[in-house]
C-alpha cells in the first residue's frame, strides 16, 4: 500500500507543473494564439522562484517573483506578437531561447555557480495537512499532505473551466479563437482577448515554474523545465484545450514519469527511464492522430 | 458579376420604385472623403454624399469602385485620410465598429462574420452579454431577449440552433438581428443578395421594408441593378473611387445606371454564337462520393461535355460543387464511378496524370490557384515544369530559367497581363491580372478539357469581359469546357447547356435556349422546376 | 536593401541592450565589446576559430531553413546532430581506412544517422499523421538520453572518469591548414550546393512553392507528400553532418554535453535569416563570432560569457519584429503622401472651378 501511495504521490507531483502550464496554454489556445513560449515562462519562473526564496528567505516571495518573471515574458510576447503582429511561432521560439540564455547567465551572475544551485537557504513551498481528510482510511494519505501547489492546481482547474465556459469573458475569449473578425465586428477587441489570455498563461506558468524549483525539487538547474512546456503543448492539443481533459492527461504523464523511476529498480538504465514521459507523449500523439485521421481529406499521391 | 448584372436580354426600360424623395435634413453627411490603401491604391477620391433618415439608399458600382470602402469608413472599420463625416448634425469619426454601433449605426458584411461553433443566441449577444454579478452569463435572460426581438421582427429563427447548421439566408438574418439587439437605427448591408437564391430575395426585401417603415434607415451596396431599382428610393453610383451621380430610382433605368457605372455604353447581349458540338471529350459516369463522416456528397453523377461546348453548372454553394471539382482534379477519390477525358480513363490517375488532359482554373485564386508570395514566373510555370520538357534539362532535374522567362513573356503578351516585372511577387498584381496569369497558365497547357470554377469572382468589369472572351475563344477552338459558377447571368451568357446540382445530384440538364432564370432558380432551391 | 537595414538595426539594438545590461551589472561595456571583437575577428587565429565554430551553426541553420521554406516543421536538429555525431564516432572507433576514404565515410555515416532520425519523424507523419513538430521535439530529448547511455555504457572509454568514448582513429580527424580547419570547406560547399539545389533545380522549385502553398503545389501536379519525406531526410542529413564534423574536427570523441550549445541555434539562425541560405551563412558566422569572442571577453572583463545567449535571443526578436514593422511603416508613409497629394489636387480643382 505504501508503495502504491508513493507512486500515486509521485504521479501527482509530476503532473502538477504540466497541469498548471497546460491550463495557462489552454487560455491562449482558446484565444487563437499559437503559444509555444510555455517552456520559457516555466524556466524563468523556476529561476525567479529560487532567487526570491533564497534572497528573502520566504517561499511566498519566491512564488510572487516567479509569477512576475513569467508575466514579464508574457508582456514581451504581447508586445511583439499581439501589438507588432510578429509571427507567433517565431516570437515563442525567440522567447524560449532568450530565457534559456538569461537564466543561465543569471544563475552564474547571482549565485556564482554553473549548472545547479541548491542549498539550505532555499525555502521550499510547504505541504498542506488537511485536518479531517487526513484521517480517511486509504485516500487520506493521498488527499492530504500534498504540496500546497497541488491544491492550487486543482483549484485552478476548476476556476479555469468556470471562466472559460460560464462567463462573458470566456464566451468572448473563445470567439476570439473561433472567429476573431466576428468578435471585432461585435465591438470587442480580439487583440485584447489574446493579450488577456497571455497574461493568464504567464500567471499559471509562473505557478508551474515555482513548483518545479521549490516543490518538485528544491534547486535550480540549467534548462530545468526539460521539455515540460512541450509536453503541456501536446496535452492541450490532445484534448483541444478542455481543462478537465488537461487534468486527466497531466495525470497520465505524471504516471509515465513515475513509471520511469519504477523501471530503474528493474535494472533499466536511468537514461532510458528518463525517456518515458517523452515516449508517452509520442504514444498519446499516435492515438490523437488516429482519431483525427478521418479528417485528412486529400489523397496521398 | 458584370456591369448592370443584366447581361442576357434587353435593357429594361422600367423605372424604379416610385416613392417621394425625402426633404428632411440629411441624417448622414460624408464630405470630401479620401482613402489611400498603402502603398498607393486610391480607393476613395474626394467623395461627397449624404443619406436621409428613414430611406432605403443603394450604393452601386463595379468591383473596386469604392462602395465597400466608403461604408467601412462610415462604420469606423477603415480610417479615412481626408474629409469629414456628420451624423445627426454633429461631426463624428468612429474609431472602431464598437463606437459606430454605440451611436446607432450597424453594418452587415458580405462575408458572414458569425462564430459557427456558437448558437444563434450566443452570436447575437456576443459583446453585449447580459451578466450577473460574478460575470457569469445570464443564459435565461439572454435567450428570452433574443426570442423577443426575433418575434418583434418576424424573423423565424431558432435561438438554440448552432450557426454551422443553419442556412446562409438564416445566418444573414442572425447578423441583422445582432445589430437590432443593440438598437441600431441605421443598417448598412454589403451585397446582401449575393448569398441568396432568387426565391429567398423577396422575403429579405419584405423584412427590410418593414424595418424602414419602423423608422430605420437602410443603406445597401449592390451591383444588381434590378434589385436596386425595386427596393431603393435613391441610388448613388460610384466609379473608380468617385461619386458619379445620386438619383431617385423612380427617375432612372437599368441602362442608365449601368452606363454610369462603367462609363460607357454597355452591350447587354450574349456574344456566344451557336456552333455544332463535336465528339464527347469529357465524361463522368455514375460518380459518387461519400465524405469521411459518411454523408453522401455526390450521387450518381452523369455528365458529359463535347468538343466546342461549354456546360455551366449552377447550384447553391454547398450542394456538391466543391466535391465534384475535387474529384475531377484528383484531390478526392470517388467512392464509385468513372472519369474519362479524350478516351482515357482517369479515375485512378494521379493529379499530374490528369493535368495532361485537364486544365483547371480554381475558385480561390490565392488559396488554390497560385502562390502569392512566389514570383510571376514561378507561378506561370507550375505544371508546365513537369509537362513541358523544354523547360528542364537533365531528365527534368534542372530548370531552365531563361526559357521560363520567355514563356512568361509569351503568356503576358498573349493574355494582356500588366505587371511590374517577371520577378515581382504575384501579390503585387491586381486581382484581374493575377487571374489572367492563372488563366493563361492553364489555357497554355493545351488540354482538351478545361475546368473553370467561379472564374470571374471578385474581378472588375474589364477583367470579366476579358476572361469571358478567352473562354469563348477556347470554345471556338474546339476545346470542351465545364464551368461552375454562382453567377446565373454568367452561365446564361456563356453556356450551351445548363446543369443544376442539388444535394449532390444533377436535377436537370438542358440547353440554355430552353431555360429561364426563374426556372433554374427553382431547381437550385428545391431540386425541381 | 531592406534586409541589410533590418539586420543592421537589429544588431545595433541588441548590442545596445547588451551594453545596458553590462553597465547595470557594473561591467565596462566598451571594453567588453572590444574584447569580443578582438577574440572573434581581431586576429587570424580568432578569425579561423570563428569560422570553425560556425560550422555546426551554419549546417543546422541550413537544415532548419530548407525545412521551414519547404513545409516540414523540422525542429529536430539537436537530436539529428547528436545521432550523426554518434554514428561518426562509432565508425571512427571500428573502421580504419586511409584518410581520403575515412573522412567521407564517416561523414556519410553521420548524414545517414541524421537522416534516419528525421526520417523516423517523417514516417510517423506520413503513416500515422503525427505532427512532425511535436515528434521531432520529443526525438530531440530521446536522442539526448540515448546518446548519453551510449557513451556511458557500451562505448565508454574505460580509462575516462566521466562518460565519453575513446578517441576515433586519427585517419578520421579533419586536416587543418595552419589555424584553419578543413571543416570550413565542407560548410561552404554545403551552403553553395544547397543554394543551387533550391534555386536551380526542379525539386527545389517544387519544395519552395510547396512550402508557400501546399494545396496549389498539389493541384499543380507536384508530389507533395513524397517531397515532404525527401526534405525531411535531406535536412536530417545536414544536421547529422554537423554532428559528424563536430567530432571529426573538434574533440575527436563523443563527450557528454556535446552540441548542447548548438541546440537551438540552427532554428534561430534560420528564422533571423528568413530562410535565405546566403543569409544563414552570414548570420551563422555572426553568431559564431559573438560566441567565440565571448570566451575571450570573459577573460578580459569578467562578463560571464552566457550573456551572449541573451544577446542572441534579443537579436532574433528585434530583427523579426522590425522586419514586419519596417514594411508597414514604409507602406503607410507612401499612402499618406499620396492622400495628401489627392486632397491638394482636389482643392486646386475646386478653386479653379470657382474662379
Amino acid at each position: 500500500m505504501n508503495v502504491l501511495s508513493g507512486l500515486i504521490n509521485g504521479a501527482i507531483s509530476g503532473a502538477t507543473p504540466i497541469l498548471l502550464a497546460a491550463l495557462g496554454g489552454a487560455f491562449t489556445f482558446y484565444a487563437g494564439v499559437f503559444n509555444i513560449a510555455m517552456e520559457g515562462m516555466m524556466l524563468m519562473a523556476a529561476f525567479c522562484a529560487v532567487w526570491g526564496s533564497f534572497t528573502f528567505g520566504s517561499w511566498a516571495a519566491g512564488v510572487l517573483l516567479a509569477i512576475l518573471g513569467a508575466l514579464a515574458l508574457a508582456l514581451i510576447f504581447i508586445v511583439f506578437a499581439v501589438w507588432l503582429d510578429t509571427d507567433e511561432f517565431v516570437t515563442g521560439i525567440a522567447l524560449n531561447l532568450f530565457t534559456l540564455g538569461a537564466t543561465t547567465y543569471l544563475l552564474r551572475q547571482s549565485f556564482g555557480v554553473k549548472g545547479v544551485f541548491a542549498g539550505p537557504g532555499i525555502d521550499p513551498i510547504p505541504r498542506l495537512q488537511l485536518p479531517f481528510i487526513a484521517d480517511i482510511p486509504i485516500l487520506g494519505a493521498i488527499l492530504s499532505g500534498q504540496n500546497l501547489m497541488v491544491y492550487v492546481a486543482a483549484l485552478a482547474t476548476l476556476l479555469s473551466a468556470f471562466l472559460i465556459f460560464r462567463t462573458r469573458f470566456g464566451l468572448q475569449l473563445r470567439a476570439a479563437g473561433y472567429n476573431a473578425a466576428s468578435l471585432d465586428s461585435s465591438g470587442v477587441s480580439s487583440a485584447r482577448m489574446r493579450a488577456y489570455s497571455l497574461l493568464l498563461c504567464g500567471m499559471l506558468c509562473g505557478l508551474a515554474g515555482a513548483f518545479l524549483s521549490l516543490g518538485y525539487v528544491v534547486l535550480f538547474s540549467e534548462n530545468m523545465s526539460a521539455g515540460r512546456g512541450w509536453i503541456s503543448l501536446a496535452a492541450i492539443i490532445l484534448v483541444s484545450g478542455n481543462p478537465w481533459g488537461i487534468a486527466l492527461i497531466s495525470l497520465l504523464f505524471g504516471f509515465a514519469d513515475v513509471l520511469g523511476l519504477l523501471l530503474q529498480s528493474y535494472q533499466v538504465p536511468s537514461q532510458f527511464t528518463a525517456m518515458t514521459p517523452y515516449l508517452a507523449t509520442l504514444v498519446a500523439l499516435y492515438f490523437y492522430a488516429r482519431r483525427h485521421r478521418k479528417e485528412r481529406r486529400y489523397v496521398n499521391r | 458579376m458584370t456591369a448592370g448584372g443584366a447581361i442576357s436580354g434587353e435593357c429594361s426600360q422600367m423605372p424604379g420604385a416610385a416613392r417621394e424623395p425625402h426633404l428632411a435634413p440629411p441624417l448622414i453627411q460624408m464630405r470630401g472623403i479620401v482613402k489611400v490603401y498603402p502603398p498607393n491604391v486610391l480607393a476613395l477620391d474626394d467623395v461627397t454624399v449624404s443619406f436621409a433618415g428613414g430611406e432605403i439608399h443603394a450604393l452601386v458600382g463595379e468591383n473596386g469602385a469604392g462602395k465597400s470602402t466608403l461604408m467601412k469608413v462610415l462604420y469606423g472599420l477603415v480610417h479615412h485620410d481626408q474629409g469629414e463625416i456628420h451624423y445627426r448634425g454633429r461631426a463624428v469619426r468612429f474609431r472602431s465598429a464598437g463606437e459606430a454601433i454605440a451611436a446607432g449605426i450597424g453594418m452587415v458584411h458580405q462575408e458572414i462574420l458569425l462564430v459557427n461553433e456558437y448558437t444563434v443566441w450566443e452570436n447575437i449577444v456576443l459583446g453585449a452579454e447580459p451578466v450577473d454579478r460574478l460575470g457569469r452569463i445570464d443564459k435565461k435572460r439572454a435567450r428570452s431577449e433574443v426570442q423577443a426581438i426575433i418575434d418583434r421582427f418576424h424573423f423565424a429563427l431558432d435561438p438554440d440552433a448552432v450557426v454551422a447548421n443553419i442556412s446562409v439566408a438564416a445566418r444573414q438574418k442572425v447578423e441583422i438581428l445582432k445589430l437590432l439587439y443593440r438598437n441600431v437605427s441605421v443598417l448598412i448591408l454589403d451585397e446582401p443578395t449575393a448569398v441568396l437564391t432568387p426565391q429567398e430575395i423577396p422575403q429579405l426585401f419584405a423584412e427590410l421594408r418593414a424595418l424602414r417603415d419602423e423608422g430605420h434607415t437602410i443603406l445597401f451596396i449592390s451591383h444588381r441593378l434590378e434589385e436596386v431599382l425595386e427596393l431603393a428610393e435613391r441610388v448613388t453610383v460610384l466609379r473608380k473611387g468617385r461619386v458619379v451621380a445620386t438619383l431617385p430610382t423612380a427617375q432612372t433605368t437599368r441602362c442608365e445606371l449601368a452606363a454610369l457605372m462603367v462609363g460607357r455604353k454597355v452591350l447587354f447581349s450574349s456574344r456566344r454564337t451557336p456552333q455544332p458540338p463535336g465528339d464527347v471529350i469529357f465524361a463522368v459516369e455514375g460518380l459518387c462520393y461519400e465524405d469521411e463522416h459518411g454523408r453522401i456528397r455526390l450521387q450518381d453523377i452523369h455528365l458529359h461535355v463535347r468538343a466546342g461546348e461549354l456546360v455551366g453548372v449552377a447550384g447553391v454553394e454547398g450542394n456538391g460543387q466543391l466535391e465534384l471539382v475535387h474529384v475531377i482534379t484528383g484531390l478526392l477519390q470517388p467512392t464509385a464511378g468513372r472519369i474519362r477525358v479524350a478516351g482515357v480513363d482517369l479515375t485512378q490517375a494521379s493529379i499530374l496524370e490528369r493535368r495532361r488532359y485537364i486544365a483547371y482554373v480554381p475558385q480561390d485564386r490565392g488559396r488554390m490557384g497560385s502562390s502569392l508570395a512566389a514570383s510571376v514566373v514561378e507561378n506561370a510555370i507550375m505544371t508546365h515544369h513537369r509537362l513541358n520538357p523544354r523547360l528542364t534539362h537533365w531528365r527534368g532535374l534542372l530548370l531552365d530559367w531563361r526559357r521560363a522567362h520567355h514563356f512568361t513573356q509569351h503568356l503576358a503578351q498573349h493574355f494582356n497581363v500588366s505587371m511590374p516585372g517577371h520577378s515581382a511577387p504575384l501579390r503585387a498584381l491586381s486581382g484581374g491580372n493575377q487571374q489572367k496569369v492563372i488563366l493563361g497558365r492553364e489555357l497554355l497547357l493545351e488540354c482538351p478539357f478545361i475546368l473553370l470554377d467561379q472564374p470571374t469572382r471578385g474581378l472588375d468589369v474589364g477583367s470579366i469581359e476579358y476572361v469571358h472572351d478567352q473562354v469563348l475563344a477556347m470554345r471556338r477552338a474546339g476545346r470542351s469546357l465545364l464551368m461552375i459558377s454562382a453567377n446565373l447571368e454568367e452561365i446564361f451568357l456563356l453556356a450551351d447547356r445548363i446543369v443544376v446540382l442539388h444535394r449532390g445530384g444533377i436535377v436537370v440538364d438542358l440547353p440554355a435556349e430552353q431555360a429561364t432564370v426563374e426556372q433554374v432558380g427553382r431547381y437550385m432551391l428545391e431540386g425541381k422546376g | 536593401m531592406g534586409r541589410v537595414l533590418n539586420a543592421a538595426l537589429g544588431i545595433v539594438i541588441a548590442l545596445t541592450l547588451g551594453a545596458l545590461i553590462m553597465w547595470a551589472q557594473g561591467y565596462d561595456p566598451l571594453a567588453s565589446y572590444a574584447a569580443l571583437f578582438q577574440f572573434s575577428l581581431g586576429d587570424p587565429y580568432a578569425l579561423a576559430t570563428t569560422f570553425k565554430n560556425a560550422i555546426p551553426l551554419v549546417l543546422t541553420g541550413l537544415s532548419a531553413a530548407i525545412a521551414f521554406a519547404s513545409g516540414p516543421v523540422n525542429l529536430g536538429q539537436p537530436g539529428q546532430l547528436l545521432m550523426g555525431a554518434l554514428a561518426a564516432t562509432i565508425g571512427g572507433l571500428y573502421l580504419d581506412l586511409p584518410p581520403l576514404a575515412m573522412i567521407p565515410t564517416l561523414a556519410l555515416l553521420a548524414m545517414a544517422a541524421g537522416a534516419l532520425w528525421s526520417g523516423l519523424a517523417a514516417l510517423l507523419r506520413q503513416v500515422f499523421g503525427m505532427s512532425e513538430f511535436i515528434v521531432t521535439l520529443m526525438l530531440n530529448i530521446i536522442a539526448d538520453y540515448f546518446t548519453l547511455w551510449a557513451i556511458t555504457y557500451p562505448f565508454k572509454d574505460a580509462a575516462a572518469y566521466s562518460p565519453m568514448t575513446p578517441p576515433i582513429a586519427t585517419s578520421g580527424w579533419l586536416p587543418e591548414f595552419g589555424d584553419w580547419n578543413s571543416g570550413v570547406l565542407w560548410m561552404l560547399a554545403a551552403t553553395a550546393l544547397m543554394w543551387l539545389l533550391l534555386t536551380r533545380t526542379r525539386p527545389g522549385y517544387e519544395w519552395r512553392i510547396g512550402g508557400q502553398n501546399a494545396l496549389f503545389a498539389r493541384l499543380g501536379g507536384c508530389p507533395v507528400d513524397r517531397n515532404f519525406v525527401t526534405v525531411m531526410l535531406l535536412t536530417g542529413a545536414l544536421a547529422g553532418l554537423a554532428g559528424g564534423l563536430l567530432i571529426m574536427g573538434g574533440p575527436h570523441r563523443f563527450l557528454r554535453g556535446l552540441g548542447a550549445n548548438y541546440a537551438w541555434d540552427g532554428v534561430m539562425i534560420a528564422i533571423v535569416a528568413n530562410n535565405s541560405l546566403p543569409g544563414v551563412l552570414l548570420y551563422g558566422l555572426f553568431f559564431a563570432a559573438i560566441q567565440t569572442g565571448a570566451l575571450g571577453m570573459e577573460l578580459i572583463t569578467a562578463v560571464p560569457s552566457e550573456i551572449v545567449m541573451v544577446l542572441q535571443g534579443v537579436l532574433v526578436l528585434v530583427i523579426v519584429a522590425s522586419r514586419e514593422a519596417l514594411h508597414q511603416f514604409a507602406d503607410r508613409l507612401a499612402a499618406r503622401r499620396q492622400a495628401q497629394r489627392r486632397a491638394k489636387h482636389a482643392s486646386l480643382v475646386e478653386s479653379a472651378e470657382q474662379a
